[in-house]
């Protein structure tokens, strides 16, 4: 059902979707996760409070807390199929607290780079 | 005399102009610094590829201490902020910045002290934002437990060595149980190891009010990076503007200390702008390092200046030039 105010809400132009990768929060104590490749999809970055912590320079001064932001970029056209099959295959190794699909919504990315 | 290696990061638009300054007014100050220059910003993003190059990544990792002009940040789309991600790097977790009143700027109140503590790494700051539907947009607001405690302890630390007897953490509690909740909760937890330091809290709404009312009623606040962001540039705005408000990004390890103003592009090369926020942040710099009658001698060259009115800067009614301002603090360091 549709209220009436949702109705006449504004709309913004329709962009044309596309899934391009998903970004799953693991929670670990054993330090920054590492990956082996899991089907469609390839690790991209792993982020701890924001930060990039891989690849690349980590300072030993960084204080990580106990969940990481795991990026997984499509490595070709996927579906959400593809993604419960990360998942599971992710499950079976890691406690995860959330997931979020990446989309792009025309040739814009619709998600965030770390720092 | 100590010898101490430092950073220098001009930055662009108006910081080489207004660091050269800086510099000129600290090596007179009777210090022993080798200033490292390296880049940083969207100037060096032309010819390195990058806002922050590795040799720059690797001078601060290596000195431990930089003092760095402004750098411009784009708006809504383009690169990350080159501040920010030094920030997160190093885990620059303290962002300290003192509001002060200075005599020459006349405002409309008779006290303003107030040491703003700003948590430096989470938060909405944590660049965790999604499209999560063609008409929704989220940003994480990530609060951690380690993160509240370390700011909270850096600010009563910092209060009780500076003989500062109030601190308030800013919250939205009432509203953002969870987030908000957990930092209130660690300011709580911390403050019952310094009882003799006030700890109150205050909903960042009415702090607002409060600061604009009555801004001499503060003495220390503590604040998650958002609020912090805001209300450390209103505090700055209640004692004359950004070109006088200093700030420190300190870590455990590694500190920068930077203006908080940006690189203001459409005055570079005029040498008309106020280095006295890059400078005063330079003073923050030698106390940290235990320069003390270095930073002394900065600061009463800097009032004086001020206190004789001939030598300021447009900002402050004056039309002294970048480098007069900064000659003239010079000449009245040899004299107090």
């Amino acid at each position: 059902m549709l209220t009436e105010a949702t109705s006449r809400r504004a709309k913004r132009p329709v962009k044309p979707i596309t899934l391009v990768g998903v970004d799953v929060y693991i929670i670990t104590e054993d330090g920054i996760p590492v990956f082996d490749e899991y089907g469609a999809f390839k690790i991209e970055f792993v982020s701890n409070r924001g930060t990039k912590v891989w690849p690349g320079y980590v300072s030993p001064d960084l204080m990580m807390v106990n969940w990481y932001r795991c990026r997984f970029m499509a490595k070709g056209p996927v579906t959400d199929a593809d993604v419960d099959v990360l998942l599971a295959s992710l499950s079976k190794k890691w406690k995860w607290s959330a997931a979020q699909k990446l989309w792009n919504y025309g040739d814009e990315a619709g998600f965030s780079k770390a720092y | 005399m100590k010898k101490h290696v430092i950073t220098m990061l001009p930055g662009e638009g108006t910081g080489p102009e207004i660091c050269e300054a800086v510099r000129r007014v600290i090596d007179r100050s009777g210090v022993d610094i080798t200033w490292e220059y390296e880049e940083i910003g969207l100037d060096c993003l032309k010819e390195h590829g990058t806002l922050l190059p590795e040799k720059t990544i690797k001078s601060i990792a290596k000195n431990k201490i930089a003092i760095k002009g402004p750098t411009t940040t784009p708006v809504g789309t383009g690169h990350k902020s080159a501040n920010v991600t030094l920030r997160k790097m190093f885990d620059l977790y303290a962002n300290v910045r003192p509001a002060k009143l200075i005599p020459v700027l006349k405002r409309p109140w008779d006290k303003i002290d107030i040491l703003s503590f700003r948590e430096n790494t989470e938060d909405c700051y944590a660049a965790i934002e999604h499209m999560v539907s063609d008409e929704v947009a989220q940003c994480l607001k990530v609060i951690t437990w380690p993160g509240s405690v370390r700011i909270a302890e850096f600010a009563f630390k910092w209060a009780r060595a500076n003989n500062r007897k109030k601190i308030q953490c800013v919250h939205k509690a009432n509203i953002m149980k969870m987030t908000d909740g957990l930092f209130l909760e660690a300011f709580r937890e911390v403050a019952k190891n310094y009882p003799d330091i006030v700890a109150e809290d205050i909903i960042v709404d009415n702090c607002s009010m409060q600061l604009v009312r009555n801004p001499g009623q503060f003495d220390c606040l503590v604040l998650p990076n958002l609020y912090g962001d805001i209300l450390s540039d209103l505090c700055a705005g209640l004692v004359g503007g950004l070109g006088f408000a200093p700030g420190a990004n300190i870590g455990d390890n590694c500190s920068i200390f930077e203006a908080v103003h940006g690189s203001a592009p459409k005055y570079a090369g005029m040498k008309k702008v106020n280095p006295s926020a890059v400078l005063l942040s330079g003073v923050m710099m030698l106390k940290w390092i235990n320069e003390h009658e270095a930073a002394t001698r900065i600061e009463k060259g800097v009032d004086k200046v001020l206190a004789e009115a001939k030598h300021l800067t447009y900002d402050a009614g004056g039309t002294a030039s970048t480098d007069e301002y900064a000659d003239a603090i010079i000449k009245a360091m040899e004299t107090v």
